[in-house]
C-alpha cells in the first residue's frame, strides 16, 4: 500500500537488565506492537506511563532500534544497521518534539543558534542569509514575533509555552515529512496548551506532515487526531478511528480509561471507576492478556493466551477475547 | 430542630481580605492580593490557576509556612474562632498537622527518602503528641490502611513505591492527627489519569467517612469542577471569580474563567476548535493597573484599565470581579 508513510510490523523492544539478581531478564517495553500510519494523518498513541508509548517513538526515530520485528519507512525497512549518513538522512525526515521544554533547548545558545543547527547538520540551506530568512519565517509561523528579538534570546528567558514554541519550530523548520510529538503539551500551563495544539494542527495541515501524537490525556487525543491506538504495558490493546474509540471503545482498559478522565460535560456527578490496580511488571509481565489482573470481566482463558488483534469494525481492531 | 449547634453555622475557616508576598531585592511581590473566602464544614473548595497566581502561596500562608522572605502583610485567617495570622511560632505549631495538615504537590520529594514510610508517620505522631511507640505504631498502620496500602508496605522506603503509592502515603500522613482541615497542592498533577481517578475517589470516600474539609489546589479546572462544592479562580494574586461549581462550570460569568473553561477540550462533546487565553499572567512585581486580567481580555473596556474590580456578589453562592457585571447587579 503507497499511502502508508510508516509500518511497524511484530515490533518488540525489549532492554536487558545488567544486575546481578536480574542477569538475563529483559524489560518488555514494547510487544507484538503493529500499525501503519497514513500519509497525512494524525495518529494518537494513549496510554499510562510505562505503557511503551515513548518506547514506540523513540524506535521510529531510531533513537533505539528494535529487538525484533519490522519498521518500513516510505517502503524503506528501518532495520539492522544503517551507515550514519542513511540515519542522518532518516533524522531529517522524522523530526520529535520532546516533553519537557526546558531540557529540550541548549542553555547555553541562544534561539538562533538552536534554530541554525538543524539546518547545518543537514547541511540544507546554502548561505547564512537564507538560513536566517527561513529561520525567521518559521518563527513568524508558530507566533515568535518579531523573530529578529526572539533569535536573540536564550532560552532561559522564555516562557515554557514559547520554549515550546521554539521546539515546534525547530521541528518542522527543515521539512521533514513525519513528526513525532511526544507529550508536547503536557507540561505547559492549561492557558497555553490549546493554542499550542492548534498551532501543530495549523503547521502540519500547511506543511503537509503526517503527525504521531503521543500523550495521556484522552480528550486531547480526540481533538488532535484522526485514530487513536491505547496501548497498555507494551501492547496495543486497541486502534481504530478516534470518534469510535472514545464513543463505542470495546476494550475494558480503554473503558477504564474514558471513566477516568475529567469529563464534566456529562454530568458533574461521577460513577465510580470499574477497577483499580496499577500497570502490571514489565520485567515478568502478566501472561495472556497484558490487562487480565486488573480487568472486572477476565475469564480462565484471559490468562492463558496473549488474544489476537480481532476486527471490531471498520479500521477498529481490540486486542481483547470478549 | 430549630436549635442549631452555633459550630456548624460559622464556617470552619474565614479568610479575610489576605495580603501575602515575597519581600526580593527589587521590590514586594504581591503572591495573594486581598482574598477572602470562607471554607465550611465539611466542604471542599477548589482553587484553579495558573502557575504563577498564587495559589499554593496562599495554601502555605493558611499553614504559616512561609519561606522566610515571605509575608502576611495584612487580613485575617480565622479558623475555629482563632486569628492564625496572630498566632506566634509555639502556638501554631499546636495547630499545624493537628487540626490543619497538607497534602505536597511532589510526593517524590516530600518524603525522607532515607526512612521508611511507617518510621514517618510515626514520627509525626510524636512530633505533635506524647504517644507509646506501640500506640503510635498502631495508629500509622491504621491510617496506611486507609489509604489501602498494605501492612507489609509498612517497613517500605519511598523509592519501593510507585508514584501512586507515595501519593497516599502523603495523604496517610495528612491524616495521621485526624485534622479538620487538609490542604492539598496539586496533590494528583504527577499521576496518570487512572492513578489520580482512584485517589480523588479515595479522598472523597474519606472525608464523607472523617468529616474533614479540604482546600484543592490545581490548575486542572476540568478536574476540579467535578469533584468540589466551591470554586474560587484566582488571577494575579487575586480572587476573580468564586461560587458553587455548577454555577461556575454552567455560567462562568468572567472572561478568564469563560477562557480557562475554553482550555480543556470535551471528551464525548461536539468538537469544536477552542481558543484557550492568548497571553501570559502579568508579572507581580509591577502589575498592570486597573484590572489585572485586562491586557488578556478580549472584552476590556476603558474603565478596566483605570480601577480594578471588585469581587460581587452577583446571584446567590456566585460572585464575580469584573466590571462586565456591575451593570447586571444594579438592573
Amino acid at each position: 500500500m503507497n499511502d502508508n508513510i510508516l509500518v511497524l510490523e511484530g515490533v518488540n523492544k525489549h532492554f536487558p537488565l545488567n544486575s546481578f539478581r536480574m542477569r538475563g531478564k529483559v524489560v518488555h517495553a514494547m510487544d507484538d506492537v503493529s500499525f501503519s500510519l497514513r500519509r497525512g494523518e494524525v495518529l494518537a498513541i494513549v496510554g499510562e506511563s510505562g505503557s511503551g508509548k515513548t518506547t514506540t517513538a523513540n524506535v521510529i526515530s531510531r533513537i533505539y532500534k528494535q529487538t525484533s520485528g519490522r519498521v518500513a519507512f516510505e517502503g524503506r525497512e528501518l532495520s539492522g544497521t544503517m551507515s550514519r549518513k542513511e540515519e542522518l538522512k532518516h533524522h531529517k525526515r522524522v523530526q520529535m518534539i520532546f516533553q519537557d521544554p526546558f531540557g529540550a533547548l541548549n542553555p547555553t545558545r541562544t534561539v538562533g543558534g538552536i534554530m541554525e543547527r538543524p539546518f547545518i547538520i543537514h547541511k540544507i540551506a546554502k548561505d547564512k542569509r537564507s538560513v536566517a530568512e527561513k529561520v525567521y519565517n518559521i518563527l513568524i509561523q508558530v507566533g515568535l514575533e518579531p523573530p529578529e528579538q526572539f533569535t536573540r534570546k536564550f532560552p532561559h528567558e522564555l516562557s515554557g509555552g514559547q520554549r515550546q514554541r521554539v521546539n515546534i519550530a525547530r521541528a518542522f523548520s527543515i521539512e521533514p515529512e513525519l513528526i513525532l510529538a511526544d507529550e508536547p503539551t503536557s507540561m505547559l500551563d492549561v492557558s497555553n496548551r490549546m493554542s499550542i495544539m492548534n498551532m501543530m494542527l495549523n503547521l502540519k495541515e500547511r506543511h503537509g506532515v503526517s503527525f504521531i501524537y503521543i500523550t495521556h490525556d484522552l480528550a486531547g487525543a480526540r481533538y488532535m487526531s484522526d485514530r487513536i491506538i491505547v496501548m497498555y504495558a507494551g501492547m496495543i490493546m486497541e486502534i481504530g478511528p478516534a470518534e469510535e474509540i472514545i464513543n463505542s471503545s470495546f476494550h475494558p482498559y480503554t473503558k477504564l480509561l474514558k471513566s477516568a478522565a475529567p469529563a464534566p460535560e456529562t454530568g458533574l456527578k461521577r460513577k465510580p471507576l470499574i477497577t483499580g490496580g496499577d500497570i502490571p511488571s514489565l520485567i515478568d509481565p502478566p501472561s495472556g492478556c497484558r490487562f487480565h489482573p486488573r480487568c472486572p470481566f477476565a475469564g480462565e482463558s484471559c490468562s492463558l493466551e496473549i488474544p489476537p488483534m480481532k476486527k471490531i469494525g471498520e479500521d477498529h481492531y481490540a486486542r481483547c477475547l470478549l | 430542630m430549630i436549635e442549631l449547634d452555633r459550630s456548624q453555622m460559622t464556617p470552619l475557616l474565614q479568610c479575610k481580605d489576605l495580603v501575602a508576598g515575597y519581600r526580593i531585592k527589587s521590590g514586594f511581590v504581591h503572591a495573594v492580593d486581598d482574598v477572602s473566602f470562607d471554607l465550611d464544614r465539611g466542604g471542599f473548595l477548589g482553587i484553579a490557576g495558573e502557575s504563577g497566581c498564587g495559589k499554593s502561596t496562599l495554601a502555605y500562608a493558611i499553614m504559616r509556612l512561609l519561606k522566610d522572605n515571605a509575608i502576611i502583610e495584612s487580613g485575617s485567617l480565622i479558623f475555629k474562632g482563632i486569628d492564625l495570622v496572630k498566632l506566634n511560632e509555639e502556638q501554631m505549631k499546636k495547630i499545624r498537622w493537628v487540626d490543619i495538615s497538607m497534602a505536597f504537590q511532589s510526593a517524590m520529594n516530600a518524603l525522607n527518602p532515607v526512612l521508611s514510610v511507617g518510621e514517618q508517620l510515626i514520627d509525626a505522631i510524636h512530633a505533635h503528641r506524647e504517644a507509646s511507640q506501640s500506640n503510635a505504631r498502631d495508629r500509622a498502620i491504621e491510617v496506611l490502611k486507609l489509604v489501602d496500602i498494605p501492612r507489609d508496605r509498612f517497613d517500605s522506603y519511598p523509592h519501593q513505591l510507585s508514584g501512586g503509592m507515595k501519593q497516599r502515603v502523603m495523604i496517610a500522613m495528612a491524616l495521621i492527627l485526624n485534622p479538620e482541615l487538609i490542604i492539598m497542592d496539586e496533590p494528583t498533577t504527577a499521576l496518570d489519569v487512572v492513578v489520580q481517578r482512584t485517589i480523588i475517589e479515595k479522598i472523597q470516600e474519606l472525608r464523607k467517612t472523617l468529616g474533614f474539609s479540604v482546600i484543592f489546589i490545581t490548575h486542572d479546572l476540568s478536574l476540579l469542577v467535578e469533584i468540589s462544592d466551591t470554586l474560587a479562580i484566582m488571577y494575579a494574586g487575586k480572587i476573580v471569580e468564586y461560587g458553587s461549581s455548577e454555577s461556575l462550570f454552567n455560567s462562568p460569568l468572567h472572561p478568564y474563567t469563560k477562557g480557562l473553561m475554553n482550555s480543556f477540550p470535551s471528551l464525548t462533546g461536539r468538537i469544536k476548535r477552542m481558543g484557550g487565553i492568548e497571553g501570559k499572567p502579568p508579572d507581580l512585581l509591577k502589575p498592570p493597573d486597573g484590572c489585572r486580567f485586562h491586557p488578556r481580555c478580549p472584552l476590556a473596556m476603558p474603565i478596566c484599565r483605570e480601577s480594578c474590580p471588585s469581587l460581587e456578589e452577583i446571584a446567590d453562592r456566585h460572585s464575580v470581579a469584573c466590571f462586565l457585571h456591575k451593570g447586571a447587579e444594579a438592573q
